[in-house]
């Protein structure tokens, strides 16, 4: 009975926080579901009278959105990739390794970490215009924004990855080594698997990352070719006189929807991982 | 760390291991910071072409600049009124969270969930919802007779800026939640049961044990957010992108307005060194909070 009335209390103490929590996804749905005519009516009503899906399909040929989408999984995952392999030996190293400068490698991982990107876009700019590649430069291709984001976010994955190596017990190595194991073959057979989930988690923040990502793709990816996802949508509503709002609503939607569900499914690690990263 | 002898400066594993992420942030970040520290001390044209050498030039222009005095200004109330706003909703959110009631499990769920949504998707949202003819808080505020007709939310300065720090601060608080929540599971339940066998109430409670155990995890969110807020340019730079007349700018978005639409990269140049010398010293009280922790 003091159960259910303490779970009531606190429920209603965060209705408020939930309301607005969930507000985005109620506006998102509603205006997508609704055809163009009952967007602009007058007075506006909050649910569609006609539900439909046509907004979805419109938005896709609006927006070459197969297109957009195919950019930003390509530049996500591979972002993601470079990330990894740089991180990776970077945090065993941390983790495992000791040698008289770890202290200064990890304040210099520090203090890259809060250089955002956006304060050295215009630096970033000009760094990838003075590359040539290709006809052009580096502005306007994959690889010219692959670069930035994995420098960005492997300062994060060094620091998460090595409070979790660190946490992954030395001796069942050590026992390896005993049993005339090669220190590589130790690391490929025991730790590596050890440490996947780990390294997956990850590997997964940084793919959400370079998925959201707003600035340097806005300054970087000029070419509505090149475009991700998130810039696309964008297009959409910026600069626009007319905004049809239902497509716009089926865009966000289908950007937002795949991150959130990976993010429900790994809120439970993040709080272990950001604590790890704040604290050690 | 072992003392001299035991181990050497750097062995050439760790060399090996390291320097990859070395070389990567060297490039990323030490080239681009060098062509900034150039740009803005020479006079550079839109096409970006550097020109002659202004030494103090473009950062003594900029600080006379009334728009740069002004958006410097609302950074400030914008990252206090995001940050205050975050902890004052966060502290209490995460004890009601750390507490054991039904669904529990599901509200954690549902209060990150704005995390999953990218600041910019967030952003378009929230601007089709103050809409000013259609927008759903206009439609409910109509119809709940609050207002006559709808307003102009996002052409007012006087509604626009306060409404981009209310969603500030909204999209923050899933992340400091998760970071106090992450200190709160790290105090052990039996403090509290010692606290109540001598008679302490909730209130008691929290101000004599929980805040305090607290502090430093609400120390390290309000700095990473500190960082994160002032630094942060997807919700202004799509809502207003610093309109209506240049009234929501804060230094980010003003930079960027500088830099790739007014063409002029030098006085950009010389607002991002500023604001980098802004975000080191927060980033110097952070590791100082950090080595207090560790002592």
């Amino acid at each position: 009975m003091k159960r259910a009335r303490l779970s009531l209390l606190c429920w209603l103490a965060l209705s408020p926080l939930v309301l607005i929590s969930l507000f985005p996804f109620m506006v998102m749905l509603v205006t997508a579901l609704k055809p163009l005519s009952e967007i602009f009516t007058y007075p506006p009503r909050f649910l569609p009278q006609r539900p439909s899906f046509d907004a979805f399909g419109e938005m896709w040929n609006a927006t070459r959105f197969a297109l957009a989408l195919r950019n930003s999984i390509e530049i996500a995952v591979e972002s993601t990739l470079c990330t990894l392999v740089v991180a990776v030996p970077a945090a065993y190293a941390l983790a495992r390794m000791q040698f008289r400068l770890a202290g200064a490698y990890r304040q210099f991982l520090l203090v890259v970490q809060m250089l955002s990107p956006i304060l050295l876009v215009l630096g970033l700019f000009r760094l990838m215009a003075s590359i040539p590649w290709g006809d052009g430069t580096l502005v306007n291709t994959r690889i010219g924004i692959i670069i930035p984001y994995a420098g960005f976010q492997m300062t994060f994955a060094v620091w998460m990855l090595s409070s979790y190596f660190a946490a992954i017990p030395r001796e069942i190595e050590e026992a390896a080594w005993m049993d005339g194991c090669t220190r590589l073959r130790a690391i490929r057979s025991i730790f590596l698997p050890l440490a996947l989930p780990a390294i997956s988690v990850t590997g997964i923040v940084a793919f959400v990352a370079a998925w959201n990502e707003f600035a340097v793709a806005l300054t970087l990816l000029r070419d509505v070719d090149r475009q991700t996802v998130t810039l696309q949508v964008v297009n959409l509503v910026a600069g626009r006189y007319s905004v049809e709002w239902n497509q716009v609503m089926a865009a966000t939607l289908a950007a937002t929807v795949p991150v959130a569900a990976v993010f429900t499914w790994l809120q439970r690690y993040m709080v272990r991982g950001l604590t790890f990263g704040a604290i050690q | 760390m072992r003392g001299r002898g035991g181990v050497a400066a750097l062995p050439f594993p760790v060399i090996a291991m390291i320097g990859p992420s070395l070389v990567l942030a060297a490039f990323v970040v030490g080239y681009p910071l060098y062509e900034i520290v150039r740009l803005s001390l020479h006079e550079v044209s839109r096409f970006g072409m550097i020109r002659a050498f202004t030494g103090w030039g473009n950062f003594a222009n900029v600080l006379a600049d009334a728009t740069f005095q002004a958006s410097l200004w609302r950074t400030l109330i914008w990252t206090g009124f995001v940050v205050g706003g975050t902890m004052v909703i966060s502290i209490p959110v995460a004890v009601v969270l750390n507490l054991d009631f039904a669904g529990r499990g599901l509200a954690r769920t549902i209060v990150m969930l704005p995390w999953s949504v990218s600041l910019s998707m967030a952003s378009i949202v929230w601007l089709w919802a103050f809409n000013a003819d259609y927008g759903v808080v206009n439609t409910f505020l109509t119809a709940i007779g609050a207002l006559p007709r709808g307003l102009a939310w996002m052409a007012r300065p006087e509604t626009a800026f306060p409404i981009e720090i209310a969603i500030g601060i909204v999209v923050s608080i899933p992340f400091t939640t998760t970071v106090l929540l992450g200190g709160l599971s790290s105090i052990p339940g039996d403090i509290y049961e010692a606290a109540r066998i001598d008679g302490a109430g909730p209130w008691m409670q929290f101000r004599m044990l929980t805040l305090p155990l607290l502090k430093s995890f609400i120390g390290i969110a309000m700095i990473l957010n500190m960082i994160h807020v002032f630094n942060s340019f997807p919700i202004i730079w799509i809502m207003t992108q610093g309109g209506p007349n240049d009234t929501t700018h804060i230094l980010i978005t003003y930079l960027y307005d500088l830099a790739f639409r007014l063409g002029r990269p030098g006085p950009a140049a010389a607002i991002s060194l500023i604001m980098l010398v802004i975000v080191f010293s927060f980033t110097l009280l952070y590791l100082r909070m950090q080595g207090r922790e560790r002592a």
